[in-house]
């Protein structure tokens, strides 16, 4: 029973960081169609930006994490995505491969290619107990950080105007340009939006592993990619669900698999995404589930 | 602006997709206080028309609005100059509600003075968006999607409000309602520049419609030949 709750609220963490991960993936692929492979490289930035200023006090860490965030996104739109405007997805996406490697190497040049490490948070490396059953506090810290952004983010963009534009731009961008909707405000926001969740995806990751290297980013939004296409990646909320699932199963998946076989998580994983997608396409959450023309 | 001061003209505006050209050289006046009807089959270039004055898509000629050259312009700065398009199919944001989908369509105003009264104004020519307003605009009947289409491109205080079929799909019901509201917002002063198939219908309601054939304009109609069959039909069918 112990080990069931424990397990399940692992999940639930693993399942809420991805969420944030594939959300900032929909929200800049609702409104541009780029699967922002290079999401992670955002990731990586804010991840060394804590490990480095962790020192100084985490309410100069978290900031910084965030501005480092939201700078590094915007940077990558205006000095390359915005000059790629009349590229295919799939161009776009290739053009994001390309970036995220380049900056892998840049890393590699300014940080080494050895992890750098930092105790962040450590006091949330232990557990507590909670009516007899021992659980980890990162774990439940996670889940409330996670539930915290959601909020704000949803209210965010159910109640304030730029938000409905952004979900307006998200679901019909040609329709919003024609309703008055200025294209660069909300590719700016749904840049921004994401350099603030890849500095969140970042801060839980680093409080997990205390290590951050130059691909640090990389299976988080390999993972996060994977969510947002089986949740639904056109749809913001089916890129938040999609994202939450993959990290939930994946993290259940490596409690409860024998131990000869969890080697083969992943796979487990890929399997379950390539049997969805081949009977949803378009996405768990996206109504009719056929394929967008 | 007094009726009859010339709204939007546009001279020589040619569209080609692929080396193609689906508009060619079309000019159009659509005067303030005016209906003016632009008709044709089906790809004869009417839906290309208005995205272009709209500088949604690539074109060449010039597109004035008011005597300002809004050419080069993006849409949402287009809609920022004085003119709104309520596109074919409708297009409002259906995960968002009825009272949303109108915020968003004061995005595009000049001036956020006066939304308060735009949107009393749209309320109360369309008054079932005041009672759904809280609906989610994908719940709502094709005709009241219209309506809202139309309540959303008047939230941005048009000079000129462009329809692209705006009867498609729709009861006669609901197409009396889109119309009846047309010719109230006419004779409020705004111009009003419609494109439809239903050649007859169109060309009683409007004080000119341009007849559409090939991306060129061959006829142009007074709403005393709506009743005319034969003109009608020549003019349509060529």
């Amino acid at each position: 029973m112990n080990q069931l709750i424990q397990s399940l609220v692992d999940a639930l963490s693993a399942g809420a960081t991805l969420g944030l991960a594939a959300l900032a993936i929909g929200l800049v692929f609702g409104v541009i169609r780029l699967a922002n492979f290079a999401q992670g490289e955002i990731i990586t930035a804010s991840g060394y930006s804590i490990i480095f200023t962790w020192q100084l006090g985490w309410y100069v860490a978290i900031p910084i994490a965030i501005l480092i965030g939201v700078i590094l996104s915007l940077l990558m739109e205006l000095g390359v995505f915005s000059r790629m405007r009349t590229a295919t997805p799939a161009t776009l996406l290739v053009a994001s491969f390309g970036l995220s490697f380049l900056l892998q190497r840049v890393y590699e040049l300014l940080f080494s290619n050895n992890v750098q490490t930092a105790p962040v948070a450590s006091e949330l490396a232990q557990s507590v107990d909670v009516g007899g059953i021992r659980i980890q506090l990162l774990s439940v810290a996670t889940i409330v950080i996670a539930g915290v952004i959601l909020v704000a983010l949803i209210q965010f963009l159910n109640k304030s105007i730029w938000g409905l534009q952004l979900q307006a731009a998200a679901a019909d961008f040609r329709t919003a340009r024609l309703v008055g909707i200025p294209a660069s405000r909300v590719i700016g926001l749904s840049f921004a939006l994401s350099g603030i969740l890849a500095a969140a995806v970042a801060f839980v990751s680093t409080v997990q592993t205390g290590a951050v290297g130059p691909t640090f980013g990389v299976p988080i939004v390999i993972l996060a990619l994977i969510g947002a296409v089986i949740g639904g990646i056109d749809k913001i909320y089916g890129a938040l669900a999609g994202g939450f699932l993959v990290g939930f199963a994946t993290s259940m998946l490596a409690s409860w698999l024998p131990s000869d076989m969890s080697n083969f998580r992943d796979a487990y994983v890929f399997l379950l995404v390539i049997i969805v997608l081949i009977i949803r396409p378009s996405g768990l959450l996206v109504r009719g589930g056929t394929v967008r023309t | 602006m007094p009726s009859g001061d010339l709204g939007l003209v546009v001279r020589g505006l040619s569209v080609a997709y692929a080396g193609v050209p689906a508009v060619r050289g079309v000019d159009l006046d659509v005067p303030a206080g005016h209906a003016i009807g632009l008709i044709g089959p089906n790809g004869a270039g009417k839906s290309s028309t208005l995205l272009a004055i709209m500088g949604a898509i690539p074109h060449q000629g010039t597109v004035e609005v008011n005597g300002a050259d809004v050419d080069g312009l993006a849409p949402e700065k287009v809609v920022r100059r004085g003119i709104s398009l309520v596109p074919e199919g409708r297009h409002v944001f259906t995960a968002l509600s009825v009272k949303d989908n109108l915020r968003l369509g004061a995005v595009g105003r000049r001036s956020q003075e006066g939304a308060a009264d735009t949107l009393d104004y749209v309320l109360g020519l369309f008054p079932i968006l005041a009672e759904f307003r809280d609906r989610p605009a994908g719940l709502l009947s094709g005709g009241q999607q219209q309506q809202l289409a139309i309540g959303r491109a008047l939230m941005a205080d048009p000079d000129i409000l462009m329809l692209d079929e705006p009867s498609l799909g729709l009861s006669p019901t609901a197409v009396d309602t889109v119309f009846d509201a047309l010719a109230t917002i006419r004779s409020a002063g705004k111009a009003v520049l419609v494109v439809e198939q239903r050649a007859e219908f169109t060309v009683a309601f409007c004080e000119r419609t341009y007849v559409l054939h090939d991306g060129t304009i061959t006829v142009t109609l007074k709403p005393e030949d709506a009743s005319n069959v034969d003109v009608l039909t020549k003019a349509y069918f060529g």
